[in-house]
């Protein structure tokens, strides 16, 4: 099934068939499985939402459910409407669940930040300068009264991810898990620079599917294996070259790189921009493609 | 800008390294030489250059090393990069933007509350070794928590909703986040069913794999919070256990709210048509019928009927929105 569409449409699987359906001013545009509401209570709470809003309050797209199965569960009889069906799916493992619509969405948030979600996902060698980057970037764009938030790959390996290795199956999960984090960002309108290895190709793919259309931008640091290896901030190429660390990217594991990325950050010879210039060429592109406006 | 901290010339830069004129120069200090506590030095240091972007490398040799430049700490003294001045903004388009967002950030200063507890703990920074993750590093940066919530003006904080399934947590979720948004706050919604489509869809019910869950949750909810939002989650987090391990995770901006609604209300909502299912045996191991729910001990809200009456989500967000607004949270 697509990702989630563009806004204003509501998306929602059925079992192999897509509907959608536009919200039309003044309604909530409910979403027939989401809010979780007693059927009872439904009622109520449009009145009151229409009350404080007044606007035509689009709910935020229904995430599709991506290998999902969905079956509908008939609402209690005390009078709901048709549209108020409740969708129960089975995600994975997880069965029995049910998307919930929420009355703030994500053009609403846009809206108060003055900006649009987004993700920037910086990829490239160990020590090619993707979390300087990143920091470089994140100032950058305090300094023009924007909200962002960065995934540093080795952060998060403090928190969420702590569970993992690097082994490829955990390098596939944890940049998976970061993608998904990436996304509940980019949808609370913040924008989201991820800054990790990410060697993969299918991996980086398939975080660039769960986004929409243009939401996700890919920026590669393109230094050589040598500087960086010159650089080695952290000494673990040292560590690598040693035998100690087994499967290092770019030792004994490969990087691929990206082969459609957005922004390619180059290092030319002996020549390397400053992050701070690095960092201007990357505003510049989100000023164009209006992510530093609602 | 206060502070100015004299850094020792770097000994291991080697000449080899590419040009690193515009930012780097290596500071090298160990315990040993540094009469400071890492707290007290790193509240000296205030980022007003331009082009300071500390990247904390910790080695195992227990040596603190930072790549910062020979610090002019006055903006006078170093006129920020174009692309990091504050933009000048029109009367026009200054009037246009939210209030709190009206003001150019100030000179940013690193506060020894930013820096993560992990490296301060023994007092030095090490690399890490973490669960199953090895040789990681802490990377900090410039626009910290602190810059965020100024730019916010709130605080990032978590509102963990528990319940049975079919209390209304995800009502109130709602009602709490249209509240806030009214109040021109930013909150984000972490629902348990909608994680489960995304983050956690390899995740099932079995009791692991609800610790699991709920760790996730609360990992991301404390990245929220760390994002300056205020973030609601909301899931049925039946383990004690596993809700107060969370809270460890967020020792001051921990909300807990139990939606202590009686089963035999939530089964007669059956909101999803899931205790049907759960009573019939088509569902094993359903919270509230063959799974337990530990309610909380020490919760900071409690909602529960009044005489029978389930309040209005909208009444029972009024009460979570009050004792943010007590608590100081709607303000930076």
């Amino acid at each position: 099934m697509p990702a989630i569409r563009g806004p204003g449409a509501c998306v929602y699987g059925t079992s192999g068939a897509l509907r959608s359906r536009r919200a039309k001013d003044g309604e909530l545009g409910f979403v027939g499985c989401c809010s979780g509401l007693g059927a009872a209570r439904g009622p109520q709470l449009r009145s009151r939402v229409l009350r404080l809003g007044g606007r035509s309050a689009r709910l935020a797209p229904v995430g599709a459910m991506e290998q999902g199965r969905t079956a509908y569960v008939n609402s209690k009889a005390d009078g709901s409407e048709g549209e108020n069906l409740h969708q129960i799916s089975t995600v994975g493992n997880s069965t029995n669940i049910k998307w919930h619509g929420c009355s703030v969405d994500k053009l609403e948030r846009q809206e108060l930040l003055q900006q649009k979600g987004c993700v920037i996902w910086i990829t490239g060698l160990s020590g090619s300068g993707k979390s300087t980057l990143a920091c470089a970037l994140s100032r950058g764009l305090h300094s023009r009264g924007k909200l962002t938030y960065i995934l540093d790959g080795d952060n998060v390996r403090h928190g969420l991810n702590s569970d993992l290795s690097f082994r490829a199956e955990d390098r596939a999960e944890n940049i998976r898990r970061i993608g998904e984090v990436a996304k509940l960002f980019a949808d609370s309108g913040l924008i989201c620079i991820a800054s990790l290895i990410s060697p993969y190709r299918k991996d980086r793919s398939a975080c660039r599917a769960m986004l929409p259309g243009g939401d996700f931008i890919e920026v590669f640091m393109d230094v050589p294996l040598q500087v960086c290896e010159a650089r080695d901030p952290k000494g673990l190429y040292k560590l690598a070259r040693a035998g100690k660390i087994k499967g290092f990217t770019g030792i004994d594991d490969p990087y691929e790189p990206p082969l459609d990325c957005e922004i390619v950050l180059q290092q030319e010879g002996s020549k390397c921009a400053s992050p701070c210039e690095m960092a201007e060429e990357v505003i510049c592109f989100l000023e164009e493609k209006g992510y530093l406006r609602a | 800008m206060s502070g100015m901290h004299k850094c020792a010339p770097a000994k291991s830069e080697s000449p080899k390294k590419p040009s690193t004129k515009k930012w780097g120069s290596s500071l090298l200090l160990t315990p040993k030489s540094s009469s400071l506590s890492p707290r007290s030095w790193l509240c000296n240091i205030t980022l007003g250059a331009s082009r300071f972007i500390p990247s904390i490398s910790i080695s195992q040799s227990l040596d603190i090393s930072i790549n910062a430049p020979h610090p002019p700490l006055t903006r006078q003294s170093c006129p920020l990069h174009s692309s990091l001045r504050p933009l000048r903004h029109s009367s026009r388009s200054l009037a246009r933007l939210p209030p709190r967002l009206r003001n150019p950030p100030r000179p940013l200063k690193i506060a020894a509350g930013d820096l993560p507890p992990l490296g301060f703990r023994k007092g030095y920074l090490l690399m890490s070794t973490l669960g199953n993750s090895t040789n990681i590093f802490w990377h900090e940066c410039p626009v910290g928590k602190h810059e965020r919530q100024r730019l916010l003006d709130q605080k990032g904080c978590v509102v963990w909703i528990t319940g049975l399934s079919g209390s209304g947590k995800s009502t109130l979720a709602c009602s709490i986040s249209r509240e806030l948004h009214t109040r021109g706050k930013l909150s984000y919604v972490l629902d348990g069913d909608n994680l489960r489509h995304g983050l956690n869809k390899n995740l099932g019910f079995k009791a692991e794999d609800r610790a699991e869950n709920i760790r996730r949750v609360g990992e991301v909810a404390k990245l929220f919070a760390d994002a300056g939002l205020v973030c609601i989650a909301s899931l049925i987090s039946p383990y004690r256990k596993d809700r107060d391990a969370c809270r460890a995770m967020l020792p001051e901006s921990f909300i807990e709210v139990f939606m202590n609604m009686p089963l035999e209300l939530c089964e007669a909502r059956d909101a999803k048509g899931l205790y049907k299912l759960a009573r019939a045996g088509k569902i094993k191991g359903f919270t509230g019928i063959d799974d337990p729910y530990e309610p909380p001990l020490k919760c900071e809200i409690e909602l529960s009927q009044k005489d029978g009456i389930c309040p209005a989500p909208g009444a029972m967000a009024g009460k979570v929105v009050s004792y943010l607004e007590e608590k100081g949270f709607l303000e930076s």
